[in-house]
């Protein structure tokens, strides 16, 4: 790894200069993606890392962000239309980049006791294609199949893959930073350089295990990233509701933790925030809290209120009983939808053309379709599986049956 | 009296108690305490009484339990609907403090305090978090506090106004399931004892014991089974703590076969206890329980629908029994 020598030259020059000339031609003219290199550069210390990154790694950048918008689009529309389709999904359109970014950042491969690891939360799709879980076996078991990911146990809330450091999703709100802080615990009583992730949403703010972490990742600096996606709304209710903070990285920030905001709708924002995270945790200098501002374009369970072939839901969500997401909220946060903003970013530096970037789309899209039509053919579970995997061996005695 | 929804009648219940108490504090999370109800008015406890009694929290269950109980000590009447998603997250403080504070304090402190922990509807799919059905067993066995867990709307209201007049904290166990199921319901409070079991059916070949979610299955049974000639009792727990362990000797001892049915996991399950008080007290009967596995349940519908206890489940082992 040559991490911590880029930490020890945060102000190596820029390898590739008609990426750097870009920016500070759009950032003068104000164009959407300079907007957000500029807030960048206000926080003074952040590395614009994703820069030096060489080209097909920029692309498979692309290509993880339009894998989850696919996948989101394709199981919302497979839940409008095909009344056999059981599978639900709590989706993550949206917020793409922020997976990506993270996890572009991150060591995904190799012996399980040298790759990082991710926790995930109840959102937890976009995440496990960002960290390199399999498409299919995921669709496989978000539709209840044998062969899924993890045999028809877990479906979308407990999706787990730790042969490529994806711990998992989780159904609870709150228990997840302080898991993953015990992962970034364990490597530091072992000597490694592993990094422990967890993302978290705005929701995790109010509870008492939010501020457990960071207190005691602190107080052991340890190798931990928070990576918390403020997309505005925990369940159906705004966060207002739960935290008197705009941002909640000022929170973070009172318990000494490394703290930063970022433009969570452009993936190079979050990679280069997350780089710095990974490199101080990797050399020792402990936990980091990354806010990521974003926003979801569907309700908070499942496609209620979307339109088959349609991005995004601004129809009536029943569930959503006394809190309404403002449709015109929506329609604000997709001007500045991040497919459109890694795309409009790489075409500009020359990584891609635009017949480039539809290909990367036409193949994605292809893909996504074979991993959904491949689950569905799979076999469903036996359900006398049931009781197997409650201990390490044998099965539990049905005792449903007299 | 008009035919209401159980969500509907538990918040008509609410809903009176606060109009007769200014100082009586509701809060939720996610679960607005809105109903609507064919015929009635819409109830909608923020919009009546405001967000200094009734207020929407962020997802810290630990909070909702613990301001429950601080109010209660401060004197008010307090009760919080904890959504099922959350409802084992307030344990330690309703077993610690709301379960002994009474005893440690010689009798001193006084908690009129109502814990509503919405169950899962089962519903399958939603695998190990989000469709079990345990903490009936858990709640239950903390001494100091009332767990009850009615099955009809006409108790639901009933036990809910109880509940709220009582000086004890009361565990209300809300089976989520349940909750658009209707029947007639009184339009003015009355009160559900928090102590008395409930005979739904008579018979004399067979006793039958279930509670909460469990009941529509234990009732779709037991229909079957009368139908197919055999005499069948049906109790409805309705109250785990303290049970009622008089009406169920009662029962037992006149039909001497005793089949208990819980939704919960089969180790240490609210049948496992009426089983053991029956047999402690009846001579000569025979005991069978079925529940679900002592498993979490998993994702798969083809799995979960297998392992839950359901009237196919109680009607074999009824028959087994006569």
């Amino acid at each position: 790894m040559t991490s911590h020598d880029e930490v020890a030259t945060p102000s190596a020059a820029w390898p590739q200069q008609t990426r750097r000339g870009f920016l500070q031609i759009s950032a003068l003219a104000g164009a959407t993606v300079a907007l957000s290199s500029r807030m960048a550069r206000a926080n003074g210390q952040i590395g614009y890392w994703s820069m030096d990154l060489p080209d097909d790694k920029l692309r498979g950048m692309y290509r993880t962000i339009l894998r989850i918008r696919w996948h989101e689009r394709t199981m919302a529309d497979k839940m409008l239309t095909d009344s056999t389709y059981r599978g639900y999904n709590h989706f993550y359109a949206g917020q793409e980049a922020v997976a990506t970014g993270v996890c572009a950042a991150l060591r995904n491969d190799g012996p399980f006791e040298q790759i990082d690891l991710v926790y995930s939360s109840h959102r937890p799709t976009g995440h496990a294609i960002a960290k390199g879980v399999d498409l299919k076996a995921m669709c496989a078991e978000n539709d209840f199949r044998a062969t899924g990911l993890n045999g028809g146990y877990a479906a979308e809330m407990h999706l787990s893959d730790p042969s490529v450091g994806f711990i998992g999703a989780d159904g609870m709100i709150g228990p997840g930073p302080l898991l993953a802080q015990g992962s970034a615990f364990a490597f530091r009583a072992r000597g490694s350089d592993q990094v422990s992730v967890v993302f978290a949403g705005d929701g995790t703010y109010a509870t008492p295990h939010f501020h457990s972490a960071l207190n005691n990742a602190k107080l052991l600096d340890l190798p931990f990233i928070y990576v918390l996606e403020n997309n505005l709304y925990h369940q159906y209710a705004h966060y207002s509701y739960s935290c008197p903070h705009t941002d909640i990285a000022d929170a973070a920030r009172a318990y000494g933790i490394e703290s930063r905001v970022v433009d969570g709708q452009d993936v190079f924002q979050v990679y280069n925030a997350m780089k710095d995270a990974v490199d101080r945790a990797r050399a020792g200098k402990g936990p980091t809290f990354i806010e990521a501002k974003t926003y979801r374009y569907y309700n908070h369970w499942g496609a209620p209120g979307a339109t088959a072939g349609e991005l995004g839901a601004f129809g009536y969500d029943p569930l959503a009983i006394s809190s309404i997401r403002p449709e015109r909220e929506l329609r604000n946060w997709m001007q500045r939808d991040p497919v459109d903003i890694a795309r409009a970013t790489l075409i500009d530096w020359g990584v891609l053309d635009a017949a480039g970037a539809d290909a990367i789309e036409a193949e994605v899209r292809a893909e996504v379709d074979a991993a959904f039509a491949w689950a569905a053919e799979q076999p469903l579970c036996a359900p006398e599986d049931g009781l197997k995997h409650v201990f390490a061996t044998g099965t539990v005695i049905p005792r449903q049956l007299a | 009296m008009t035919v209401k929804t159980w969500m509907y009648s538990v918040l008509e219940a609410v809903a009176a108690e606060m109009r007769a108490d200014p100082a009586m504090i509701w809060i939720y999370e996610l679960t607005p305490p809105v109903a609507s109800n064919a015929g009635m008015p819409v109830i909608n406890l923020e919009t009546e009484f405001g967000r200094k009694r009734v207020v929407n929290t962020g997802i810290d269950e630990n909070w909702m339990a613990s301001t429950v109980i601080g109010a209660g000590l401060a004197g008010s009447r307090a009760a919080t609907y904890i959504p099922y998603q959350g409802a084992a997250m307030p344990f330690q403080v309703i077993q610690n403090h709301a379960g002994k504070l009474r005893s440690m304090t010689g009798g001193k402190a006084t908690l009129p305090v109502v814990f509503i922990m919405e169950m899962t509807g089962q519903t399958p799919g939603f695998a190990g978090q989000h469709s079990d059905y345990e903490i009936d067993s858990y709640y239950a066995h903390i001494p100091g506090v009332r767990t009850v867990v009615p099955s009809t709307p006409y108790d639901a209201k009933g036990m809910m106004v109880s509940a709220l007049r009582s000086p004890d904290p009361v565990v209300y166990l809300y089976p989520a399931g349940l909750r658009m199921l209707s029947e007639e319901v009184p339009d003015e409070q009355y009160e559900v004892p928090l102590d008395k079991a409930a005979v739904r059916q008579e018979g004399s070949d067979l006793t039958i014991v279930g509670s909460g979610a469990g009941m529509p299955d234990v009732l779709d049974a037991a229909k079957r089974l009368t139908d197919a000639g055999m005499s069948v009792e049906v109790i409805d727990l309705r109250v785990l703590k303290e049970m009622d362990t008089e009406t169920l000797v009662k029962s037992v001892a006149k039909t001497k076969r005793l089949l208990a049915v819980d939704q919960s996991y089969y180790t240490l399950g609210p049948a496992a206890e009426v089983v053991a008080r029956c047999a402690e007290n009846v001579e000569g009967a025979r005991f069978r329980r079925i529940a679900f596995p002592d498993a979490p349940p998993p994702a798969s519908p083809e799995m979960f629908l297998w392992m839950r206890p359901n009237a196919d489940h109680i009607v074999a082992a009824a028959q087994k029994m006569v």
